[in-house]
């Protein structure tokens, strides 16, 4: 139980980490520079809006990924203290 | 009791971040002025904030080196306080200088096209993480009473780039957008429930920052602690 909790803490921000980076490195190839010839208006406006959420969705998933790893880590080493304290 | 109090603030903390992200994402609205960034601009509620977070985490972290060389040949208590404080604060500022480094390019491979510049605002801030990576490294790897010393100055030399990191933008104007407080008249917020929100945001990374800095300030605390003890015992075999 102790074990699959301790994995579940650090799955959760590696699960994070790793949709950001698929979410980022498996985005559509952005608009070219003369789109206009390639697509219209309402295609470009989507596509731009499409990337922008990707990124965003990223940047927030790459925060808490770092935040929650920190954290579990800092929980790590606390338990660690207590366990060589009580030894 | 102890125990009582962190868990009410941490229920409160995770309700103020929930709160935050609520204003973010649903409450402010997309930056729809012409040539504005739509919902890409939302990244600037987590940015921000842990920038803000890191620079405090920083100048405690200075205050902590500033008070162990003060105390260090005196009260040696008083010095061990300092210290931890200044690891926590370095370690906790680092984590959210990381989020700041990391958030900055993925705005910025939309808004420029580019992941990175050597523009003064990233430079800097990459500078300020570096010096206290290195801080980190120091305490981490290097052995002897010297240690905490050497920690301290250093410590002290990397918060002299937090002015400058702050100053950058406004000192060299280049492709960072400018300060959001005390900007031009182009920078700022246009609509107040954005500001709400970033202001929401400020608070509950501020609260989460708090958190985790006093609980690594008590890791800290006890692993001196029984570092003594060590000594105690082996002096007294």
């Amino acid at each position: 139980m102790r074990k699959l909790a301790i994995g579940l803490l650090f799955a959760l921000p590696a699960a994070l980490l790793g949709w950001a980076c698929f979410l980022v490195f498996s985005a559509p190839a952005e608009p070219p520079f003369d789109w206009m010839n390639h697509m219209s208006v309402v295609d470009h406006d989507a596509l731009v809006a499409l990337l922008d959420h990707l990124y965003l969705v990223a940047a927030y998933a790459v925060t808490w990924a770092i935040q929650l790893g920190y954290l579990a880590w800092l929980g790590l080493r606390w338990q660690a203290q207590k366990r060589a304290a009580a030894s | 009791m102890k125990k009582l109090v962190l868990s009410l603030y941490a229920a409160v903390t995770v309700a103020f971040l929930a709160w935050g992200y609520y204003q973010a994402i649903y409450i402010a609205p997309a930056d729809d002025r012409l040539g504005g960034q739509g919902e890409l601009y939302r990244i600037i509620f987590y940015h921000v904030p842990s920038a803000m977070v890191a620079f405090l985490f920083f100048a405690i972290s200075l205050a902590g080196s500033i008070g162990y060389l003060s105390f260090r040949r005196t009260r040696d208590a008083w010095a061990q306080i300092s210290d931890a404080w200044a690891l926590a604060g370095a370690e906790v500022g680092v984590v959210f200088c990381t989020v700041v480094l990391i958030t900055g390019p993925l705005w910025g491979r939309r808004a420029w096209g580019i992941w990175w510049t050597w523009d003064a605002r990233l430079t800097t801030t990459l500078v300020l993480w570096l010096i206290y990576v290195s801080y980190l490294l120091l305490r981490r790897f290097a052995a002897g009473p010297q240690v905490q010393t050497l920690a301290a100055v250093l410590g002290i030399f990397g918060a002299l780039d937090v002015p400058i990191v702050y100053m950058s933008n406004r000192w060299w104007r280049m492709q960072h957008p400018a300060p959001v407080f005390g900007g031009d008249a182009d920078s700022g917020f246009k609509d107040p429930r954005m500001l709400h929100a970033f202001g929401w945001n400020i608070l509950a990374w501020l609260a989460w920052g708090l958190l985790i800095l006093v609980v690594r300030y008590h890791v800290e605390r006890q692993s001196q602690k029984a570092a003594a003890q060590d000594v105690q015992d082996a002096l007294n075999a």
